[in-house]
């Protein structure tokens, strides 16, 4: 206790260069966290939506990996009903075609998303639990059923036109109650108007449903073997997919924390250094009444994991503060929180802040404990 | 007892060598011993060499039977920590500890838990009259007391040998006297080596030896030390 108590007050008996340091720290582990929480929010909302996807399987063209919402749509007819038809032998509850179409730039509330649905098939088939809070719930030909945080963004109402294209025009049918999910933000028209817009007869994805029991694996196996050129994904296996994309977009953003994080170690390290230099004849005294270089090593060391300790909480609070005001800004747009701070980021967070103490403590300690103690003592 | 054999030792300084202490050999008996000579006549040297804190070019020293020149560094400190305590000119406490703090840390080295600790230390501060102290930041007391804290230092584990490096160098003479009574009263039980080149106060330990150009002159065996009714 005495020890740590050592510690502590030699950072306090120099406050304004300790605080800098800390600062330092703060700012590199904040960003860090920030930066990571980006992907965590994604991983949370993506598979959260995926765990609300009603069919159990997404059939995407071959070399397509994902949702398929960016996908060109390449899913002939043929296809689809080749697909219908392998589907009708495995015993499946529902074969869907569906197509996607974005509209808009890179500000949310100005962006759309048409999910195109084919005749008779309800929103809530594809989103289970989706309800109309005004209207109808399945669009007529000419009709569009708005989720409710696009509807609210962008002020659509019962009777709203939506023109896609020169020649096609929709009214809003109605307006779907909020989930939470991505539901919210999609407007689904019916699939004949997409079609015409992009000027296809194709299928960008098509869903399918099972009944209970079915194995989501084997059924996509068969389908895959039984329609060429098409790819079968089990929710699982988009998860699966998700998770690596995430994966290498966490390395990018930690690589770019990188460079906070390695200023907040020197940081660390100059204080430490200077610290062991002023303290000097300290060490030589604690050596000349008997302490062992591992005792030096440890308070040098103790030093900077206390500074990196402090300053990675302190750091993941304030990237916890910077994500929540982030959020509200997202669930105001588009409604997912983008960003969140999962127990394992906070564990990592401050594992790396801990790791970059150690490191930048090394050497200072290293030094600390090898000064003769003549030397030390200013006895040579 | 802690004795010396043949103590030489040579720096290199550039081309030159420096012999700063040439074939010193003397066994310390209990009691206060004083050492004493010009700058540069190799006192410094001598209390390194000693206490461990250096290792001598030729010659060894030998606390009982064990070799002091031959252990590793840590267990030199070890041999310090147990058997050897230090009272410096510069008072040399830890300036973020209290004064209770800075007398248990040799105790926190040697693994006594906290509250033995916290009992010794302000025993032995009261043994030196700082009772009133023991709270104090080093800063926040005068020189004298300061140095009474290092005694205290010194004696929390009652170590058998206590070396002073010029004790009382810095302090006005009141301090002085309070210093050299409690530190020839403690000396009497155990082994004191006083290093100083202030003769009047060499002159109350039971013997001097005079050094000079790295050697030991000669011996001096006082009957009635001075001072030594303090």
């Amino acid at each position: 206790m005495e020890v740590f108590l050592l510690v502590l007050r030699n950072l306090m008996a120099r406050p304004v260069r300790s605080l800098l340091t800390l600062l330092g720290v703060v700012v590199a582990t904040s960003s860090m966290v920030l930066f990571l929480s980006f992907g965590e929010g994604l991983r949370k909302a993506l598979f959260q939506e995926l765990s609300r996807v009603g069919p159990a399987i997404q059939v995407v063209p071959e070399g397509v990996e994902g949702f398929g919402f960016g996908a060109f749509p390449e899913i002939t007819p043929e296809s689809f009903r080749a697909l219908e038809e392998a589907g009708k032998n495995l015993g499946v509850r529902a074969v869907i075609p569906t197509l996607f179409l974005t509209r808009g730039g890179f500000d949310p509330s100005t962006s759309f998303f048409f999910q195109g649905l084919p005749e008779g098939t309800a929103p809530d088939l594809l989103y289970p639990g989706t309800k109309s809070k005004e209207g109808r719930l399945l669009p007529s030909a000419r009709g569009a059923v708005v989720g409710a945080k696009v509807a609210k963004r962008s002020e659509l109402g019962l009777g709203s036109p939506l023109r896609l294209s020169p020649r096609v025009e929709l009214r809003v049918e109605g307006v779907l109650e909020e989930t939470g999910g991505l539901a919210d933000n999609l407007i689904f028209v019916p699939l004949p108007a997409l079609q015409e817009v992009l000027g296809t007869r194709n299928y960008s994805t098509v869903l399918v449903a099972l009944n209970p029991g079915q194995k989501a694996e084997e059924v996509a196996r068969a389908l895959e073997g039984a329609v060429p050129g098409l790819k079968a994904q089990t929710t699982s296996e988009v998860m699966r997919f998700a998770e690596r994309a995430l994966r290498i977009s966490d390395l990018v953003r930690f690589g770019i924390s990188l460079v906070a994080l390695v200023v907040g170690g020197l940081l660390v390290a100059n204080t430490v250094m200077m610290s062991v230099y002023e303290r000097i004849r300290e060490f030589g005294v604690m050596r000349a009444l008997g302490a062992k270089r591992g005792f030096i090593f440890r308070l040098v060391i103790l030093e900077a994991l206390l500074l990196a300790l402090m300053g990675g909480l302190l750091g993941l609070g304030v990237g916890s503060l910077a994500s929540s005001a982030i959020n509200l800004y997202t669930v105001d747009q588009v409604g997912l929180a983008l960003s969140a701070i999962t127990p394992r980021l906070a564990l990592f967070a401050l594992g790396v802040a801990l790791t970059l103490g150690l490191l930048a403590g090394l050497l200072p300690a290293h030094n600390a404990s090898r000064i003769p103690v003549v030397e030390a003592l200013g006895r040579v | 007892m802690l004795r010396a054999e043949n103590l030489t030792k040579r720096y290199r300084q550039g081309e030159k060598e420096v012999v700063a202490l040439q074939g010193f050999t003397y066994a310390f008996p209990k009691g206060a011993t004083a050492v004493v000579g010009p700058s540069g006549s190799g006192k410094t040297t001598l209390l390194n060499l000693l206490a461990g804190f250096d290792l001598p070019t030729e010659g060894g020293v030998f606390l009982g039977e064990t070799p002091l020149h031959r252990l590793p560094e840590d267990e030199r400190a070890g041999v310090r920590l147990r058997h050897m305590g230090f009272v410096f000119q510069q008072w040399n406490l830890i300036p973020t500890l209290t004064a209770l703090e800075n007398v248990a840390f040799p105790l926190l080295l040697s693994g006594w838990p906290q509250g033995k600790r916290q009992k010794r230390a302000a025993e032995v501060l009261e043994q030196v009259g700082l009772a009133h102290r023991l709270h104090h930041l080093p800063n926040r007391l005068s020189g004298g007391e300061q140095q009474r804290v290092a005694l205290a230092r010194a004696l929390a584990l009652d170590p058998g040998i206590l070396f002073a490096d010029e004790p009382t160098g810095n302090l006005d003479a009141e301090s002085r006297e309070q210093v050299a009574a409690l530190l020839f009263a403690q000396g009497k039980a155990r082994t004191l080596i006083l290093v100083t080149h202030d003769l009047e106060l060499a002159q109350r330990a039971g013997r001097i030896l005079y050094l000079k150009g790295g050697r030991l002159l000669r011996e001096e065996v006082l009957e009635v030390p001075q001072g030594q009714h303090l």
